[in-house]
C-alpha cells in the first residue's frame, strides 16, 4: 500500500488513530454534560499558555497543560455555580482564552517560537510528539476503564451519582484533567480542529445509532477510527488538506445518519398508517 | 446646572479629541524626517538611504512573520505624523490601501519600493491567476532599485539634503553589485541547482543565479501542507539528491523536519529576509550580512 510508504504518513496514521480511540471516551461524557464545545475552549486557553510560557521563559507545552488544566477547572467551577447554563461556562473560558491569548502574544518577541508551538499538522509530526500521544493515549484508556461506571453515572444525572454513593466530586476532578490533558497535547500534534471535531462528531454519530450507552460508545470509537483512516486516505489521494478532510468525512457520516434515520422513521409511519 | 456641567464637559472633551487629532505640524526639532516603514528589509534600506538625516520605524515588530501581521492603533497614529511611508508592494502588505485610505496626512509621501521592478508571477501549486511574488529584494540587482526608489522619495520629503541622500545611495550601490557578483561567482560553478525551501519567497534570487526552488507552501508560509505535495516533494528530494530542506526563522520548522527525516537530508535556515529577529539586529545583523549567510547556506546545500 503506497499510502503507507512514507514515515510521515505512518506517524499520521498512527496518531490519528489513538486519538480516535480516546476523543470518544473523552467526548461521550462531554456530550451528555451538554459540554460539546469544550474542546475549542480549552485549545484556545492553551494558546495563551504557550504565550506564558514563552514569556517566562518555561516550556512552552507545560504551559499550555497548565493553562488547560487550569481553564478545564475553569469551567468545572463555573459550570457549579450555573448548572443548568453549563455552555455559559465554557463560552466565558473562551473568551477569556482568547482574550489572554492575544493580549500576550503582543509580548512575545519571537514569533517562530509561537508559531511552532501554535502549528499543529497530523502530516508532520515530530517523534516526541508521538510517544507523548502514545503515552497520553495509554494513561486515558487506563484512567476511563478504571471509571467507566462512575463516567457512566456522572454524566447522565450527577445528584442519582451522588446519592448512590460515587465519588462526583474526585471524578469530575479526575475527568477535567483527562481532558485537559488530551486536548493540550493532541491540539499541538494534530492541530485544534480535529481534536474539537473529533470529541463531538463521532459521539454524536454514534448516539443515532447507538442502543445503549455501551452501545454507542464502542460505535462511537469504531466510526472516529473510520473517519480517521479515511479522511488520511482521501486527502492523501485527493490532494486535500488532511485536518479538515478527517473532520468534513465525520460531518458527512452524520448527515447521511440523521438522513437515512429520518426517512425510515417516515416509512415506517407511512407503513403504521396503511 | 447639570446641563451647565454637561455643556462644559461635551466642550472640554471635544477640545481634547480635536487637538489629539491635530498633531503640530512641521519638521521634528532635529530637523530628522520621520519615516515608516512597513516591514525589516524596507526599513533597512530607508535607514541605508537616510543616514542620519532620517528617523525609521518600522511598522512590523522584531521577530514577527510579516505576511499575516496588521498594524494597531499605535501604528496608524504614528502614520498621521510621518512625513514618509515606505512599503514594498507587489501584495506584501495586504492592508496598506485600507490604511492609506483611511489617513489624513495630506503630507506623506507614500512609496511602493517595487513599483519599477517587473514582478514574476507566482508558479506555485496553489498558484492563482494575478497572483505575483512579492519578495523581489532577494535579488541583489531589485534591491539595489528598491533603495534607489526609496531615495528618490526622501529627496522628494526633503529637497534640501538631496546630495547626502543620493551619495548614500551611489555607495550602496556598489556594496550590492558586489553582493550580486559574490552569489554568481559562488554559486554558478556548483553541481547542484534545485534548493527545497519553506515557502516560494526565492523566485527572485532563482531566476538571477538559475537556481530552482520546489516549496513546501506556497508564497505564503504557515498553511497546513496536504501529504499529496509531502510525496512529492519527498519524491523529488530523493531523485535529485537534494541535500538540504530549507526553513525559515520565523516559521515553524515542523514540516520540513518531517521531509528531511524521510530523506535523510539535513535542515538549514535560508533567510527571507520579510524580517530579522531582536537578537540578529543587536547583533548589528543587516541585508548585506544577511544575504551573506544565505549564500554560505546555499553553496554548502549545492556542492
Amino acid at each position: 500500500m503506497s499510502v503507507l510508504q512514507y514515515a510521515f504518513m505512518q506517524k499520521a496514521f498512527i496518531v490519528g488513530i489513538l486519538l480516535a480511540i480516546i476523543t470518544p471516551c473523552i467526548g461521550m461524557t462531554i456530550v451528555l454534560k451538554r459540554m460539546s464545545m469544550i474542546g475549542d475552549a480549552l485549545a484556545h486557553s492553551s494558546l495563551a499558555g504557550v504565550a506564558f510560557g514563552l514569556l517566562l521563559g518555561i516550556n512552552p507545552v507545560l504551559g499550555a497543560t497548565a493553562f488547560c488544566i487550569f481553564a478545564a477547572l475553569g469551567i468545572e467551577g463555573i459550570r457549579k455555580k450555573t448548572p443548568r447554563y453549563s455552555e455559559m461556562a465554557i463560552a466565558i473560558v473562551m473568551s477569556a482564552g482568547i482574550g489572554l491569548a492575544g493580549v500576550l502574544s503582543g509580548f512575545v518577541k519571537n514569533s517562530a517560537n509561537f508559531n511552532s508551538f501554535l502549528f499543529g499538522s497530523i502530516v508532520a509530526i515530530s517523534d516526541l510528539e508521538l510517544w507523548m500521544v502514545i503515552l497520553v493515549s495509554v494513561l486515558v484508556l487506563l484512567v476511563f476503564l478504571l471509571l467507566y461506571k462512575e463516567l457512566f453515572y456522572v454524566g447522565f444525572d450527577e445528584r442519582a451519582a451522588r446519592i448512590s454513593g460515587v465519588s462526583v466530586k474526585t471524578v469530575n476532578f479526575v475527568f477535567t484533567l483527562l481532558t485537559a490533558l488530551t486536548v493540550s497535547i493532541a491540539s499541538r500534534t494534530v492541530g485544534t480542529l480535529i481534536v474539537s471535531s473529533m470529541l463531538v462528531v463521532p459521539v454524536a454519530c454514534g448516539m443515532q445509532i447507538g442502543k445503549s450507552y455501551r452501545n454507542t460508545l464502542i460505535l462511537s470509537i469504531i466510526l472516529a477510527v473510520l473517519f480517521t483512516v479515511a479522511g488520511l486516505t482521501v486527502s492523501y489521494y485527493g490532494k486535500l488538506k488532511p485536518g479538515g478532510t478527517i473532520v468534513l468525512t465525520g460531518v458527512l457520516v452524520f448527515v447521511i445518519i440523521v438522513v437515512f434515520k429520518s426517512i425510515r422513521i417516515k416509512y415506517k409511519k407511512h407503513k403504521a398508517v396503511q | 446646572m447639570k446641563r451647565v456641567t454637561g455643556l462644559v464637559l461635551t466642550g472640554l472633551i471635544a477640545v481634547c479629541v480635536l487637538s489629539a487629532c491635530k498633531p503640530e505640524a512641521g519638521e521634528e526639532k532635529d530637523g530628522k524626517l520621520k519615516v515608516m516603514a512597513s516591514f525589516y528589509t524596507m526599513g533597512d534600506f530607508a535607514q541605508k538611504a537616510g543616514g542620519d538625516e532620517v528617523e525609521v520605524t518600522t511598522m512590523v515588530p522584531a521577530g514577527t512573520e510579516p505576511h499575516d501581521w496588521e498594524p494597531e492603533a499605535q501604528d496608524i497614529a504614528a502614520l498621521e505624523e510621518a512625513d514618509v511611508f515606505i512599503y514594498n508592494g507587489a501584495k506584501m502588505e495586504h492592508w496598506v490601501k485600507d490604511v492609506l485610505n483611511t489617513l489624513e496626512n495630506k503630507e506623506l509621501i507614500v512609496v511602493e519600493a517595487a513599483e519599477d521592478i517587473e514582478l514574476l508571477g507566482s508558479h506555485g501549486h496553489q498558484g492563482e491567476e494575478g497572483v505575483y511574488d512579492p519578495h523581489v529584494w532577494l535579488d541583489p540587482r531589485n534591491a539595489e532599485k528598491q533603495m534607489e526608489t526609496i531615495g528618490e522619495a526622501l529627496e522628494k520629503a526633503a529637497p534640501d539634503k538631496q546630495e547626502y541622500f543620493r551619495e548614500n545611495c551611489s555607495k550602496y550601490k556598489t556594496e550590492f553589485a558586489q553582493l550580486d557578483q559574490e552569489f554568481e561567482e559562488q554559486l554558478e560553478p556548483l553541481p547542484g541547482k534545485d534548493i527545497i525551501v519553506a515557502h516560494e519567497a526565492f523566485g527572485y534570487l532563482c531566476r538571477a543565479y538559475g537556481l530552482n526552488q520546489i516549496g513546501i507552501e506556497g508564497l505564503s508560509p504557515d498553511s497546513e501542507p496536504d501529504p499529496a505535495r509531502m510525496e512529492e516533494i519527498i519524491e523529488f528530494a530523493r531523485e535529485n539528491k537534494v541535500k538540504t530542506i530549507f526553513f525559515e526563522e520565523l516559521t515553524s520548522p515542523k514540516v520540513a523536519n518531517t521531509i528531511a527525516k524521510e530523506t535523510g537530508a539535513d535542515t538549514a535556515v535560508l533567510n527571507p529576509l520579510e524580517g530579522l529577529t531582536e537578537e540578529e539586529i543587536e547583533e548589528g545583523k543587516d541585508y548585506f550580512s544577511v544575504m551573506r549567510e544565505n549564500l554560505q547556506a546555499l553553496v554548502k546545500a549545492l556542492q
